[in-house]
């Protein structure tokens, strides 16, 4: 018996002793890591599959989605000091295309921290707009490739958001398409602040996720109901295209965040 | 007889304990090399340890427990299965993933006293889930070993006494789970189970109650235990773990030396929230209830027991993940 208390003392302490030297993560974080923002499209909290029929929405109208799209940029993340880190504006723009399954963002180098609130837009702000066609020749192919264009005076399409409805009063499947971008002056950049249900942290160690669930039926009934029935064709209705603009800025909800690994 | 039952035991708690420290040392040595290889762990130990910590405290018993649910002394060997199945994805509509938990374990009360007892559990893991795509993920291996030491606080009476009053047994202890089962880090992407590992990778420590008595061939057990969870090499840290059982049973004697035991029982989980790098992980809290019924048949001092554990209620990772069934076999030599 007594053999045998020696063995287990001695494995225990074994056991302390192999097990004390891991607490090497000093919480100061240091250099810089990436952060990626996942924009996991859905329609009224089931996933967004393109063809398939979704549910009536509020305003009593079914929507079967073919085609969703659009364009983020300008992001910036808030740490816990309440410091604004803007990324670099020039690679600030991306695009977000359920067709192509396109649907994360990498912000390189975001420096070491704690963030607590993440910032975009919806769109391509009139800064940008401004610099002209030459200075943004590749984003503008990028997003020509993705349906993401008119013709350059035009500019480029916030939003594409196509498909075919029924309502009460139309029972036969009927196309709409919602096309947001700017009309003139009126730019229809939304900006969209998010703030983290659990901050998000990077540093050398550790590329960290936020995930975000996208809810496209927010686009028709976020803030103001927009009747389909009424207007199945939104591209170049002043009146509407702000507020089309305003319900999206409203369909993008913090699903997790993933500190650590990446996704 | 006795003594050599003694040698025995001895000999069997020396290996087990010398095996799981060099095990636990070879654990922290090669961490980096299983991230590497991308091999897939998980750990589950008993029946309970599933998600929030399928691995994690999975060897220290959940509320299958670390015995059979009997007040007895023994080794054997145990097999665990676990039906679970978990969303894909983010939406009340994501399409589910099967998993498939399996354990084979070593397993042993051991008595070093008239007082004190050491319970073991050495567990193989083998897991597999099927993804909505069809495909297959499998991992396997050593799981998290645990060691716990119980003090019996009543005096034991004889077992050559047979006594037509009301017995009662009170234990209490604690003891750890070693890191000795694989954990993974990218078994843990996404938003899919957490607990898809040989090992949460972590040394926790277990507290652990058990109270029952009986009367005649009837009897009544409840046990306890609560898993203190500590933060592994991967920052992962997963949540602690309460869980909790009650059994009544009775003992048929169908001859001098066969005897069956019908148990019917209740148990329930409850687990803490998991953090990684001290935030939060959304999703990784729970609970669940179990209804739970077996069968332990005796020829002489061999018994085999059947074991089947159904969900009453359950809300686990915000009802991400649903256990369907654990089901379980053991055949055991009572000493």
């Amino acid at each position: 018996m007594n053999n045998f208390k020696i063995a287990l003392m001695a494995m225990v302490s074994l056991t302390f002793f192999s097990c004390d030297n891991e607490d090497d993560n000093d919480s100061s974080l240091s250099g810089t890591g990436e952060i990626s923002v996942t924009f996991d499209n859905g329609y009224d909290g089931n996933d967004l599959i393109l063809d398939v029929a979704n549910v009536a929405n509020e305003n009593g109208e079914a929507l079967t989605v073919s085609r969703f799209s659009y364009i983020v940029s300008n992001f910036s993340l808030i740490d816990t000091d309440g410091n604004e880190y803007v990324y670099p504006k020039d690679d600030s723009y991306f695009i977000i295309n359920q067709e192509e399954d396109l649907e994360d963002v990498t912000l390189a180098d975001i420096p070491a921290g704690e963030y607590t609130t993440l910032k975009f837009g919806i769109g391509v702000d009139d800064e940008k707009y401004q610099e002209g066609g030459e200075v943004q020749e590749e984003f503008w192919e990028l997003a020509e490739a993705n349906n993401l264009t008119w013709s350059w005076t035009a500019g480029y399409k916030y939003i594409n958001y196509e498909g075919t409805f029924t309502s009460e009063t139309i029972t036969e499947e009927t196309n709409y398409k919602i096309h947001l971008g700017r009309l003139g002056d009126q730019v229809n950049y939304e900006e969209v602040i998010l703030e983290l249900p659990t901050n998000v942290t990077v540093s050398d160690e550790m590329d960290s996720n936020i995930h975000l669930e996208i809810d496209a039926s927010k686009i028709l009934t976020a803030v103001t109901s927009l009747l389909l029935s009424e207007d199945a064709i939104l591209m170049t209705n002043a009146e509407k295209a702000p507020l089309v603009a305003e319900n999206a800025s409203e369909m993008f909800v913090v699903d997790h965040v993933h500190n650590g690994s990446g996704h | 007889m006795m003594k050599d039952l003694k040698n025995f035991n001895k000999k069997v708690i020396l290996i087990v304990l010398l095996l799981s420290s060099f095990l636990n040392a070879k654990a922290n040595d090669t961490s980096n090399l299983y991230k590497s290889c991308c091999e897939k762990h998980s750990n589950i130990f008993d029946f309970d340890e599933e998600f929030c910590d399928t691995c994690g405290c999975g060897s220290s018993g959940g509320s299958m427990g670390y015995g059979t649910g009997l007040n007895n002394n023994f080794i054997g060997v145990r097999y665990i299965r676990q039906q679970y199945r978990s969303r894909d994805g983010i939406f009340n509509d994501s399409p589910w993933i099967q998993e498939n938990f399996n354990t084979i374990q070593a397993w042993g009360n051991f008595p070093v006293s008239d007082r004190i007892l050491i319970n073991t559990i050495v567990p193989f893991q083998f897991h597999n889930r099927v993804l909505p795509d069809n495909t297959e993920e499998n991992i396997s291996g050593l799981g998290d070993m645990s060691v716990l030491v119980f003090y019996n606080v009543l005096k034991i009476k004889p077992d050559s006494i047979v006594s037509i009053k009301v017995e009662h047994y009170l234990q209490i202890g604690g003891g750890i789970k070693l890191p000795t089962g694989a954990y993974d880090q990218e078994n843990n992407e996404g938003s899919i189970n957490p607990s898809f590992q040989l090992g949460n990778g972590s040394l926790d420590y277990i507290l652990g109650l058990n109270y029952g008595f009986s009367y005649r061939n009837w009897g009544v057990s409840t046990m306890l235990n609560y898993a203190i969870k500590t933060e592994n090499k991967d920052n992962y840290h997963f949540g602690d773990q309460f869980n909790y059982g009650v059994n009544a049973y009775k003992t048929y004697y169908l001859s001098n030396t066969v005897a069956v035991t019908p148990i019917v029982g209740l148990a329930g989980e409850f687990y803490g929230e998991n953090k990684e790098f001290n935030s939060p992980v959304a999703n990784t809290k729970g609970d669940i209830f179990l209804g739970k019924l077996s069968l332990e048949t005796s020829y002489n001092n061999y018994s085999l027991g059947l074991v089947s554990m159904l969900p009453i209620s359950q809300n686990l990772n915000s009802n991400k993940v649903e256990l369907k069934n654990r089901t379980s076999i053991y055949l055991n030599i009572n000493f």
